[in-house]
């Protein structure tokens, strides 16, 4: 892309100063605008409660505290939540993983039988759903409801994550697999001894998909953890809170700001703030945390898709 | 067993598939298990749209409730709130067309005449970010923003724009530009990927005989760069117009509280949070599942519609 400067260059006019002007103030633009909202609600989580109240908190904690983390650590519904999070990300992850990534050899290799069949099974969906009441009443039957494996047997088939994954391993040399039938390996071995270890950057985007899809899940536990409040995710943990500090703001700006009501309110409106910008931080923390690494790896991977999806 | 399959392919060929099916067993087996799953997840809520057609009482088995026809369409299309969905997942769909598709591929093109590489890398990556993160902590960073203490208040009373702060989410009106402006937000660097990467592929022998030429480098950006990406532009635009049912369910139900907001339902409530709230909300199980399926079929009418046309242009469709 670098090109260098004896190269023939053409006359340069005011629009190409213009361009540059605007591109620069873009691009700069998008950076803060995106990165912003990030940094000053880690700062106000990190800022002092009430300090936080008298306004103007930019990307920086003013009075710095980790009083708002120690709060809601102290709440044994956070660790749960946690615990619940990570147990589901990592088995839902995995099995997904070797669930679809299976489903995707197989349905990747030339000499399958029924290849055709299979092919429109799989189609069909990605078009036609039942809906959401059908699936929920099914899941019900099932006694998944108030069960921690609803976050997974619905999920361990992602079809569009097999698409992907199928086209690249369709774009893997086939003799690898005819060799290894010559040595009487099974396609077991094959699957997970050759075909597995060569396709890390799909199998690190896949991973980063349904790792996020489950991170990120609220959708799932209020539908079905509605009687096990101890199986809710992070997720839904910060829609409560949300909504708790949502409705002290509603209550505090219908009652006028200025009157004892609204004062009264104050402290304890902005203490929630605190609280959800922390829980918030928390939440997102291990996706900030892990996605730079997996990043190298699903612009590959997204390349794939929209090439040969 | 393996025996067989070493005799090589000529005898292998005249075999029946039933023969050959036992032969590969063990393809067979990784395939079954993502099969079993995808007849019992997708498949049977197929099935069971038929629900929709009757009148499902809690703990029948879905499918074998008492019949009553097509009340549930009618009754769907004569409540006022229904039209009201409709309206406004096709306002939210328009608007997206109209405004949140093009800024992606703006940033794309913009991208490409920045030189300094680090920048441009360091930029992409915090411009994905947003993506990742769920629509709960968009909301709540949304409303913390937002919020009458929020900083986009605080810039507005300090910059005198207005006197008092501005409660966003208690007037419908802000609706419709809070989620157009939230879904550029969090997904502008993400859709912006493709389009860049097709840019990457672009000869750079093109920019240089158009140096010689003599063209400005505004003419460089709409006739080498934007026509390069043409293509992938009408196939994903063409997309965009079979998804148009789809309004992001997450997005609103979040923005909304769930829904909870009745301030905002005139302007937020979709096809999506229809079914859900009277499905979910109101237990009315079999006009959700027959209002689901409405959309099931109009969405299914689309896809096909837009994927025949793709498919005409020469582009791949999904499959």
């Amino acid at each position: 892309m670098a090109k260098n400067p004896n190269q023939i260059r053409a006359k340069r006019v005011v629009s190409d100063y213009v361009i540059d002007i605007v591109t620069v103030v873009v691009i700069v633009l998008v950076f803060v605008l995106t990165l912003y909202p990030f940094l000053n609600s880690l700062a106000i989580s990190l800022n002092d409660a009430d300090n936080t109240t008298l306004g103007g908190i930019t990307i920086y904690p003013r009075i710095f505290t980790t009083k708002n983390y120690e709060q809601i650590f102290s709440n044994p519904t956070i660790w749960k939540a946690y615990g619940v999070t990570i147990a589901r990300t990592v088995i839902g992850t995995v099995g997904g993983l070797l669930v679809t990534g299976a489903l995707a050899f197989a349905l990747s290799r030339p000499g399958l039988v029924f290849k055709k069949f299979y092919t429109m099974i799989f189609l069909i969906p990605m078009y036609f759903g039942g809906g959401l009441m059908p699936s929920y009443f099914l899941n019900v039957k099932l006694g998944l409801y108030g069960n921690f494996l609803v976050y997974i047997i619905p999920s361990l088939v992602n079809l569009w994550n097999m698409i992907l994954m199928r086209s690249y391993f369709s774009s893997l040399p086939e003799a690898l697999e005819e060799s290894a039938r010559i040595d009487g390996a099974n396609y077991f071995t094959i699957f997970w001894k050759i075909y597995w270890p060569i396709s890390t950057p799909i199998i690190a985007t896949i991973a980063l998909y349904f790792g996020v899809q489950h991170w990120n899940d609220w959708f799932t536990a209020s539908l079905y953890m509605t009687t096990a409040p101890d199986l809710r995710p992070m997720q839904n943990v910060l829609m409560t809170v949300i909504n708790e500090s949502r409705a002290a703001e509603m209550i505090a700006s219908t009652s006028g700001g200025a009157s004892v009501a609204g004062d009264a309110l104050k402290g304890q409106k902005t203490n929630t703030r605190s609280i959800t910008m922390a829980t918030m931080i928390v939440t997102i923390l291990p996706i900030i945390v892990i996605y730079p690494f997996l990043q190298r790896y699903f612009i590959k991977g997204i390349m794939i898709g929209s090439v040969k999806g | 067993m393996k025996t067989p399959q070493a005799t090589g392919n000529s005898a292998a060929a005249k075999k029946s598939s039933w023969q050959k099916l036992l032969e590969q067993w063990d393809l067979q087996a990784l395939l079954l298990p993502g099969f079993l799953l995808t007849l019992l997840f997708t498949y049977v809520p197929m099935y069971g749209v038929i629900m929709g057609f009757q009148q499902y009482k809690l703990g029948d088995f879905p499918g074998f409730s008492e019949w009553v026809g097509f009340k549930h369409f009618i009754d769907m299309f004569s409540l006022p709130d229904f039209g009201l969905s409709i309206r406004n997942t096709l306002v939210i769909a328009v608007l997206r067309m109209l405004i949140s598709f093009w800024i992606p591929i703006i940033f794309a093109v913009l991208m490409n005449e920045l030189k300094s590489q680090g920048l441009k890398k360091t930029v992409q990556t915090v411009s994905y970010l947003p993506h990742f993160i769920s629509w709960t902590v968009t909301a709540a960073l949304l409303f913390d923003m937002l919020g009458t203490n929020g900083t986009v208040n605080e810039l507005i009373v300090n910059l005198h724009i207005a006197s008092e702060p501005i409660a966003f989410f208690q007037h419908g009106e802000y609706f419709w530009a809070i989620v157009i402006l939230s879904d550029i937000w969090k997904e502008l660097g993400w859709n912006a990927i493709i389009y860049i990467s097709a840019i990457t592929s672009v000869s750079q022998d093109m920019y240089e005989a158009a140096d010689i030429d003599g063209a400005t480098r505004l003419q460089k950006m709409w006739y080498i760069t934007v026509q390069s990406i043409k293509p992938t532009i009408v196939l994903l635009f063409i997309f965009q117009v079979g998804g148009l049912l789809n309004s992001s369910f997450d997005q609103i139900m979040m923005l909304t509280n769930q829904m909870t907001n009745p301030l905002l339902r005139e302007y937020a409530d979709v096809i999506d949070t229809y079914i859900y709230r009277y499905g979910m909300s109101m237990g009315r199980f079999s006009f959700a599942a027959a209002s689901g399926l409405f959309k099931s079929v109009i969405n299914f009418a689309l896809l096909l519609i837009s994927n025949g046309i793709a498919g005409k242009l020469g582009e791949t469709a999904l499959f």
